[in-house]
């Protein structure tokens, strides 16, 4: 097959954190203010550029239902998952807990495989309200980045990438 | 062209023809009840029936189209070994662009007679429009008494955090303000009648006072920020850090720092224990009361915490004094005295909250009356809480 090999990453995170609007970003780079929760998987296939990495790359998004909780883990949404993309919103302290738990749960279940934390919102974030995150934030590969005005959402993804490019399957 | 359901079917236990089957197959494919794919053994499309299959690309491989079941295909292909596999994903909708295609449930099996997979593409029951707004108006609903419900704990956090910090500025930073506005009335006083030396004295009091607040308020934002900031764990050799510590202070001739026990390497959060431990040996000598002085650091290992003391042979701390000396700006008297030491009195807060942040503690024994000298034993987590 010609195809650029294809990775699947699981996006990952509380309800209402911003997952489906850091895919729309990635994906068409557009935001929509009106929230609309994601019933079931949302399916989404980014090219990664050719600049970021030395060969090419797909990236399928598994965009889930935050309703799913711990139950993910169990389900054949995660089969051959190459990484995981935690969401925290970063106005709301208890997604980023939740988030450490979503991640400690994916790395059981496949371990090895890249995690990394965005904490999406972060343009509402000032020194007055900047959130004390977790301790487990300080194991993994953490990004801040804003949905709304498209900062840090593609190199986030480019990052997740070469993680899974750097562990080359 | 549509296809007529048949008319004149046999009683349910009639055994039907293969023709039957097929045409109840097209029938429920064109009324879209589902879309039927074969794929072939290399994973390519060789056939479609039904609308619904209209996304899939004919000849191409199926997770071209179908996005989902890319990076699947080693799963996929070892149906062929094991006919019992499948591959059923329900209620997904896949984007090929900004407009997406549906929510489909989609099942994937391998049928060993026909050597040919079989996807079924079924609409998924979800996609109906009410239901899913039912749900997404519940789902909204929740998700706003959440927000609200946090905001709310957030904002008592706050305030709480509020209230504590004005009361240390209104009760700490003003007075020493008061007073520098009271000595500079003086000094234009002072001037005025000429007296040129008073006047300098005066100056100096206020160029000290406006460093101490200063000092202050460096003070207060460093202990604002504690457990606010991200640190790195690493790698950290305790003993090397105690060493370190010990050495700083040596050349404070007759102040002696020792070390006993047993100090271990472990990944933790280096700069906050130094600040525990530093603030604690500095507070020792700072408030000893003799020209010779011992300060003994000890380290006890425990299954998930170290367990360190901080050892002196000070005066010691009263009981009326325990609670006080780990508050902010709360400096004691030197020993002998009633005049306040020098420092803006913060150690010992910045140790109690440094330890807060990482899930750790710390207890003080002292009995003056008893015997001379005080002992801080504090507990540094192995894993640092979040």
């Amino acid at each position: 097959m010609s195809r650029s090999p294809a990775r699947k990453v699981m996006l990952l995170g509380e309800i209402g954190v911003g997952k489906s609007s850091l895919a729309q970003r990635l994906m068409f780079n557009r935001f929509s203010g009106e929230y609309k929760p994601t019933i079931g998987v949302e399916v989404y296939r980014y090219e990664v550029p050719q600049a970021a990495l030395s060969e090419p790359m797909t990236l399928i998004l598994w965009d889930t239902d935050g309703n799913f909780g711990d139950a993910i883990f169990s389900h054949v949404y995660l089969k051959e998952a190459a990484a995981a993309v935690i969401v925290g919103d970063a106005m709301r302290p208890e997604t980023l807990d939740s988030a450490v738990r979503l991640a400690q749960g994916f790395a059981e279940v496949l371990p090895g495989r890249p995690v990394y934390f965005i904490l999406n919102k972060w343009d509402l974030v000032t020194d007055a309200n900047e959130p004390v995150l977790p301790t487990a934030y300080k194991t993994r590969p953490v990004m801040k980045a804003s949905a709304a005005l498209g900062e840090n959402v593609n190199e986030a993804f480019i990052e997740v990438a070469k993680a899974i490019h750097r562990r080359g399957h | 062209m549509a296809i007529e359901p048949p008319t004149n079917a046999e009683p349910v236990n009639a055994e039907p023809s293969a023709a039957d089957l097929v045409e109840a197959g097209t029938f429920l494919a064109e009324r879209e009840v589902y879309g039927l794919v074969w794929i072939n053994r290399d994973l390519v499309v060789r056939a479609k029936f039904g609308p619904k299959a209209d996304f899939v690309a004919l000849d191409q491989p199926i997770a071209d189209s179908v996005t989902p079941f890319i990076g699947a295909e080693p799963y996929i292909l070892t149906f062929q070994d094991d006919p019992t596999l499948s591959l059923e994903l329900p209620g997904v909708v896949i984007h090929t662009s900004a407009e997406h295609q549906g929510r489909y449930n989609l099942s994937l099996f391998w049928s060993a007679r026909h050597q040919h997979y079989m996807l079924l593409i079924a609409r998924a029951s979800i996609d109906a429009s009410l239901e899913i707004e039912l749900l997404r108006n519940v789902r909204a609903r929740l998700m706003a008494e959440k927000q609200t419900q946090a905001k709310s704990e957030q904002l008592a956090r706050a305030n709480r955090d509020l209230e504590s910090f004005a009361s240390i500025i209104s009760h700490d930073l003003k007075a020493p303000m008061r007073a520098l506005c009271h000595v500079a009335d003086e000094t234009l006083a002072t001037l005025s009648a000429g007296n040129l030396d008073a006047a300098c004295s005066q100056l100096e009091w206020m160029r000290a006072q406006s460093r101490r607040m200063s000092a202050m308020l460096s003070g207060l934002l460093q202990y604002s920020t504690i457990g606010r900031k991200v640190e790195a764990i690493e790698t950290v050799d305790t003993l090397a850090l105690v060493q370190a510590i010990r050495d700083s202070v040596s050349w404070q001739g007759q102040k002696v720092v020792t070390v006993h026990g047993v100090w271990p390497v472990i990944e933790t959060l280096k700069s906050q224990l130094e600040v525990v431990l530093r603030n604690l040996v500095d507070n020792a000598i700072k408030h000893h009361d003799r020209d010779h002085a011992i300060i003994s650091l000890t380290c006890d290992e425990r299954p998930d915490h170290l367990k360190i003391t901080v050892a002196d042979d000070g005066p010691g701390i009263v009981p009326a004094h325990r609670e006080a000396i780990f508050l902010p700006f709360r400096t004691l008297a030197a020993p002998g005295t009633t005049a306040p030491q020098d420092g803006i009195g913060l150690g010992l807060a910045l140790v109690k909250r440094t330890l807060e942040s990482v899930g750790g503690g710390i207890r003080l024994r002292s009995d003056p009356e008893q015997a001379r000298g005080t002992t801080f034993e504090i507990t540094w987590p192995r894993t640092i809480q979040s």
